[in-house]
Formats: C-alpha cells, structure tokens, sequence
C-alpha cells in the first residue's frame, strides 16, 4: 500500500516546487528587464523633449495591434491550460495552436515594424541615426534592445509551446499532470506583462 | 494523481474572457489619454498605472496567484518589487542630485 501512497505524496510536493522553481526564474526575468527600465526612466528624465520627439516616428497603430494580439494570446493560454485540466484535450491542442499563432503574428509585425525604421536609415550606430541629438540615439537604442530582447523572448515562448503541443499530442501531458503546460503558461504571461509596461513607454510619450 | 482535482480551483473561462475584455479596455484607456487628453506632466503615472492595474490582473486571473495556496507565491512577489524599489530610489537619488549637492 506504501508503494501506491508514494507517488501521490512525491507529485504534491513537486507540484509546489516545480510552480516556485518557475516564479523564481520569473522574477529573475522581471528584474532583468526592470534593469533596463530604469536606465530607460534615468535618460528619459535627462531628455524629455528627444523622447518624446523621437516616440512620434513609432508606428502607435501596430503598437497597439501588437499588445491586442498578445493579450489575446494570454486569454488563448490560459483557457487551454484550464482545459487540459478540465481533460478537454483537443480545445486545449488548438488553443495552444491559436497562441503560437498570435505569438508569431506579433513577431511578424514587430518585423515590419523593424523593416520600415531600417529602411528609414534608423539602426544602432547608423549615420542618419548618429546625426540626430543624444536622446534621440538613446531612445532608439532602448528601443532596439528593449523590444529586441521581448521579441527574443517571444520567440522562445513559442518554442516551448510548440514543445508542450508535441507533449499532449504524444499523451505525456494529461488531465492529471500538467504542470509543465501551466509553468509553459506563466513564461507567456511574463512576456505579455512586459509588453504591458513597453508599450506605453515607447508608443504613448506625450 | 488523486489530488489533481482538490489542489488546483479552476477558473471559468467566462472568468478568463470577461480579465481579457478588461485588460482590452484598459489597453484602449491608455490609449486615449495618452493621443487624445495629454495629461501633460502627468502622463508617465497615468501610464504607470493602467499598465500597472492590467499586470495585476494578468498576475491574479491569468497566472493564477490568487488560487495559489502556498504563502510563499503571495510573499515573493511584494519582495522583488521592492527589491526592485530600492534600485529606483538609489539610482535616482544618485541621477536627480548629482551636481546640485557640491
């Protein structure tokens, strides 16, 4: 009779230290990313007026679309998580299907985004770039590297879905153990919540 | 494996659409105060606390804080933002005062 109490005890205890183990890697995140949002604030409080001038150029209607797509990606997670947990294994399947589809519809933007200030002669380090005022090179050097690395995050959301998709198709992921779909989930949130905070600060300086 | 049921409280997932309409909403919020009000000196709290208010609700709802049973889940977070507070006290005190105090 031990032998059959034990997994039950053995799962219970791995359910919280799984769930911690991924809350601490996310706030981990959060700081990482709150690192930056101060050097953001510190050089924003230096220039109000370059951020604000250079916030303009950004493309507010894809900015907008993009936080739609994700939050919308975030409802899509949630409900198949709640489903697989319900054993509604195929509302979960094409769930997790719709977020990945959101997930890449919101790189695909943020890559047409990208393309357009590119082609405007606005990178890192370029001469159109380099000719304007500091706050100006420093708003979009942030704005590279703090969308870059959310975008890099995305992706790799994406990537551990399509890895979760493969795990409840193959039946490793059941009604009974779902704990690596739900950690899966809360990685996605993270992004969204980050995006939560990007996108008023680079699309809406006023 | 028996406990599946007893540890997790699930959420309805007219719960999980009526947080998305909400976090839609304030998305639209931020929106127009920020191209159709202009707070002016205002705008960056105003910001702050829309996006603060939809990261609570993706917190809560979302990523399921508020069923978690365990203490810790509902202490670590309180300690990281402040944690993260006194990075921005620091770093602006060091930012806001530097040549002023000679």
């Amino acid at each position: 009779m031990d032998e059959v109490k034990a997994p039950a005890i053995e799962e219970a205890i791995d359910y919280t230290g799984a769930k911690l183990g991924m809350w601490l890697f996310i706030l981990s995140e959060l700081l990482l990313f709150g690192g930056m949002f101060i050097l953001y604030a510190v050089h924003r409080y230096k220039s109000p007026g370059d951020f604000h001038h250079a916030s303009t150029e950004l493309d507010v209607f894809l900015g907008t679309l993009n936080t739609i797509i994700l939050l919308t990606s975030s409802l899509s997670v949630a409900v198949s998580i709640t489903a697989i947990q319900k054993g509604e294994r195929r509302l979960s399947i094409v769930l997790l299907m719709v977020t990945m589809a959101l997930g890449l519809l919101f790189l695909v933007n943020k890559g047409f985004e990208w393309t357009t200030k590119i082609g405007h002669g606005i990178y890192p380090n370029s001469p159109t770039l380099l000719a304007r005022s500091k706050g100006e090179i420093l708003f979009f050097g942030l704005y590279y590297v703090m969308t870059g690395l959310h975008g890099l995050h995305v992706l790799v959301g994406v990537c551990v879905l399509c890895v979760m998709l493969i795990l409840i198709a193959k039946g490793k992921l059941t009604q009974m153990h779902f704990t690596p779909l739900e950690n899966a989930g809360l990685y996605w949130h993270l992004v969204d919540i980050i995006w939560i905070f990007l996108y008023p600060l680079f699309y809406l300086i006023t | 494996m028996e406990n599946g049921e007893e540890r997790i409280h699930l959420l309805k997932y007219r719960t999980y659409v009526f947080v998305w309409f909400g976090l839609v909403c304030l998305t639209m919020l931020t929106y127009t105060v920020a191209v159709g009000i202009h707070p002016g000196g205002w705008a960056v709290l105003v910001a702050l606390a829309i996006a603060g208010t939809k990261s609570s609700l993706v917190l809560t709802y979302f990523m399921h804080l508020k069923s978690e049973k365990p203490l810790i889940f509902k202490v670590i977070i309180p300690l990281v933002l402040a944690v993260f507070l006194v990075f921005i006290l620091l770093t602006f005190s060091d930012v806001v005062f530097r040549g002023v105090v000679e």
